[in-house]
C-alpha cells in the first residue's frame, strides 16, 4: 500500500525533474532580484516538494494550454491556515507542468518576509514582499507574479467556511493596469482538506501578535487529492486607467472572482473523494490479505 | 525635487568640512588631478592627518561652532563648500548621541547659515541611505521623496535623519540664493575609509547571518568622491540618491571579499543585545536590522543628470579592491 503514497518519484518523474530544473537553470541564468533570488535553492526547493506534490498530493493541472511565455499575474483562491501549501503547489505546476517551465514570484506578507530563515528561504525561491512597487518591478523584468486576492482572511477560514471565497482585493487589478498584463485566474480544489478541522482563535492570536491562530485538528497536512484549474487570460482593458476609481475596477475584479469561482464549482463536482490516496490502497492490501 | 539645472557654478575657492575622514581626503585628492584650478581648504575639528602631500590643499583643525570657523568663510569667500563632517553612528551611547546631535544638527545649522551669509554658490551636504531606515516592509529602490522612517524605529538614528531634514528644509527655503545638493549614498567601501561597513566586509571576525541574507548596495569611494566633485557644476538644487546600479546578497558580498565570517542566527544576535543592554556591551539595534533587511535605494534621479554610466567601479570590482 505504502508505494502509493511513497516520496519516491519515479525514474521518468526523474529525469522529468531534472530537465525542469535544467531548463530553468538556463532561463534564469542571467536574471538577479533584489530580494536573493537563487536558482540553486529553486533547484534544491524542487528536488523536495517534487515528490511531495507529485505522490503525496497527487496534483492535477488543467488549463495548461491558456498559457504562453509572457508575463501573467495569477489571482486564485487561497487556503491552507499556518502553511498554504496551495502557493506552493500552483508554484511547482508552473515549474514543472506549464510550457516554458517558469518561477512564479508569489507575493507575501510582511509577517512572512521578516521571518528568520523562512523569510530568507522564501525570498531565494521567488517569494517577494506584497508591494505595488515590487510587483511592477517584477512585471517590467518579464516574471509573472502570483497573488491571493482573498488575503489573510482567504487561509483563516473555519471548516464549516470552506470554498466560501473572500472578495477580493482591487490591488492586483490596478498593478495588472499599470503593465497591461493579463490575469491568470486559477482555482484550486483540495487544498482545503489538508486540516479538515479548524477554529481560527483570531483574537487570542492578534494579542499574541500573530496574524492567524488556527486550532486544529492536525499540524501536518492530510493527503488531499489537489486539482489546480488554470481560466483563460482575462485581458486588461487598455483604457482604463489604473488610479480609476474603486467602482470602475470593482465590476473587472468581479468578473475575474467570478472566473475563479466557476472553475472552482466545477472542479469541487469533479474531485477525486477525499481521502482515496490513502483508503483505495488501504483497501487493496487488507482484501490482498484476505483479512476483508 | 526641481529638475531645471542651474547654471555651473566656476568653483575656484572649495571648503571641504571634514577633512580629517577618509572620503574627505580622497576628495580633495581628486579636485588637485582633475581641477587643479581649485584652491582647496579642508577643516575638522579632529586631527588630521595625510593631508600633506595633496596639492592646493590648506587644512585647519577648527571646531565649528568657534569664530575662526566663522572667519573662514568671511576671508575666503567660498563658491562651494562640502559638508562631509557627518559624526559617524557606528557606536550608541547616551554621551555619543548628544555629541552627534551637538555636531550633526547643530554644527549643520551653523555651517548652512554661514553659507548663506557668506555668499556660497554651491553646497554639498552628504547624508546616508540610513535615514530610510531598514524595515521588513521596504519596498524596493526607494527614491528621494519616501519617507524618513529610521528615527521612528530607532532612536539612535536621529541625529542623522535630523540633519538631512533640517537641510532640505534649508534648501527649499533659500533655493533662490544658495543651490544645495543634499546626497543620500549606500554603502561607501574602500580601503581608504574606515567606516563600520567596510570593516565589517573585511573583518574575519565578522557575523555572517545564517536566518537572513539582505540585499546591499555599494558605491567605491572614489566613485563617491568623482559623485562629490561632479556635484559642484552638474547637479541643480535636489536630494540625490547614489548607488550604483547592481546590487549583491550579504553573503555574496562576504564571499567576494573573501570574508569567511562567523555564521549565527541574527534573530538570537537580537535577544542576546537585549540581556547585553544590561552590562552596556550592546550594539544599536538599528545596525542589526540593516544586516536583517535591505534598504535599496534608486538612483535613477542622478542618472538623469550624470548619465548612464559615470561609476568607475562595479560592484563586485569595489569588493574585490576590499581585499587589498
Amino acid at each position: 500500500m505504502f508505494d502509493k503514497i511513497s516520496m519516491k518519484l519515479s525514474s521518468e518523474d526523474k529525469a522529468h525533474k531534472d530537465e525542469v530544473i535544467n531548463k530553468l537553470r538556463h532561463r534564469y541564468a542571467n536574471y538577479r532580484d533584489p530580494w536573493g533570488f537563487n536558482i540553486e535553492t529553486i533547484g534544491k526547493a524542487l528536488d523536495l516538494v517534487y515528490p511531495i506534490y507529485k505522490n503525496y498530493f497527487k496534483v492535477r493541472v488543467f488549463g495548461k494550454e491558456n498559457v504562453e511565455d509572457t508575463p501573467y499575474i495569477l489571482a486564485s483562491n487561497h487556503s491552507g491556515q499556518l502553511m498554504p501549501l496551495d502557493g506552493v503547489m500552483i508554484t511547482t505546476a508552473f515549474a514543472t507542468e506549464v510550457q516554458p517551465p517558469r518561477v512564479l514570484h508569489s507575493m507575501v506578507d510582511t509577517f512572512l518576509a521578516g521571518f528568520p530563515f523562512l523569510g530568507d528561504l522564501t525570498a531565494q525561491t521567488g517569494s517577494i514582499l506584497g508591494d505595488r512597487g515590487n510587483c511592477t518591478w517584477l512585471l517590467d523584468q518579464g516574471e509573472s507574479v502570483m497573488v491571493f486576492p482573498e488575503g489573510m482572511n482567504g487561509i483563516t477560514k473555519n471548516t464549516n467556511e470552506f470554498y466560501e471565497m473572500r472578495r477580493f482585493t482591487n490591488g492586483f487589478f490596478r498593478m495588472a493596469l499599470s503593465r497591461g498584463t493579463p490575469i491568470l485566474p486559477i482555482s484550486v480544489v483540495g487544498a482545503e482538506e489538508m486540516y479538515p478541522f479548524v477554529f481560527n482563535a483570531k483574537k487570542l492570536g492578534r494579542k499574541l501578535g500573530l496574524p492567524t491562530l488556527p486550532l486544529m485538528s492536525n499540524y501536518l497536512p492530510l493527503p488531499s487529492p489537489i486539482d489546480i484549474y488554470i481560466g483563460e487570460p482575462y485581458e486588461v482593458p487598455k483604457d482604463l486607467s489604473p488610479d480609476a476609481p474603486d467602482k470602475e475596477i470593482r465590476k473587472h475584479v468581479y468578473n475575474i472572482e467570478k472566473l475563479v469561482k466557476k472553475n472552482l464549482a466545477y472542479g469541487l463536482k469533479n474531485r477525486r473523494p477525499f481521502f482515496d490516496t490513502v483508503r483505495k490502497p488501504l483497501k487493496e492490501m487488507l482484501f490482498k490479505s484476505k483479512i476483508l | 525635487m526641481t529638475d531645471d539645472i542651474t547654471e555651473p557654478v566656476e568653483a575656484k575657492r572649495v571648503l571641504i568640512i571634514g577633512i580629517a575622514g577618509g572620503l574627505a581626503q580622497i576628495t580633495a585628492r581628486l579636485i588637485a588631478q582633475e581641477r587643479p584650478d581649485w584652491k582647496v581648504i579642508g577643516v575638522d575639528s579632529r586631527q588630521i592627518k595625510n593631508c600633506d602631500n595633496i596639492k592646493n590643499l590648506e587644512c585647519f583643525k577648527i571646531r565649528y561652532s568657534r569664530g575662526n570657523f566663522e572667519k573662514l568663510f568671511r576671508e575666503h569667500e567660498f563658491d562651494v563648500v562640502y559638508h562631509l563632517a557627518r559624526l559617524s553612528h557606528s557606536k550608541y551611547s547616551g554621551q555619543d548621541l548628544n555629541k552627534r546631535l551637538e555636531l550633526s544638527v547643530m554644527g549643520t545649522n551653523r555651517i548652512l547659515d554661514l553659507s548663506l551669509r557668506f555668499g556660497v554658490k554651491k553646497l554639498v551636504v552628504l547624508s546616508t541611505f540610513h535615514v530610510y531606515g531598514a524595515l521588513s516592509n521596504n519596498t524596493i529602490f526607494l527614491k528621494e521623496d519616501a519617507p524618513l522612517k529610521a528615527s521612528m524605529k530607532y532612536p539612535e538614528l536621529r541625529d542623522v535623519v535630523e540633519m538631512d531634514q533640517i537641510c532640505t528644509n534649508w534648501m527649499w527655503k533659500y533655493q533662490d540664493k544658495m543651490s544645495t545638493v543634499v546626497l543620500r549614498p549606500c554603502n561607501i567601501i574602500g580601503s581608504q575609509i574606515s567606516n563600520s561597513m567596510s570593516q565589517y566586509l573585511s573583518s574575519h571576525l565578522a557575523i555572517r547571518p545564517m536566518d537572513y541574507n539582505p540585499v546591499f548596495q555599494f558605491i567605491h569611494e572614489f566613485d563617491m568622491a568623482n559623485v562629490l566633485i561632479r556635484s559642484a557644476d552638474q547637479l541643480p538644487t535636489g536630494i540625490y540618491n547614489v548607488s550604483t546600479n547592481d546590487f549583491i546578497s550579504l553573503r555574496e558580498a562576504l564571499d567576494v571579499v573573501g570574508t569567511k565570517g562567523i555564521p549565527f542566527p541574527i534573530s538570537v544576535a537580537d535577544q542576546m543585545n537585549k540581556v547585553l543592554k544590561m552590562t552596556k556591551l550592546d550594539v544599536p539595534e538599528y545596525l542589526i536590522d540593516y544586516l536583517k533587511y535591505s534598504c535599496l535605494i534608486s538612483n535613477s534621479h542622478l542618472k538623469s543628470h550624470l548619465g548612464e554610466n559615470f561609476y568607475r567601479f562595479k560592484i563586485d570590482q569595489a569588493l574585490n579592491l576590499l581585499r587589498m
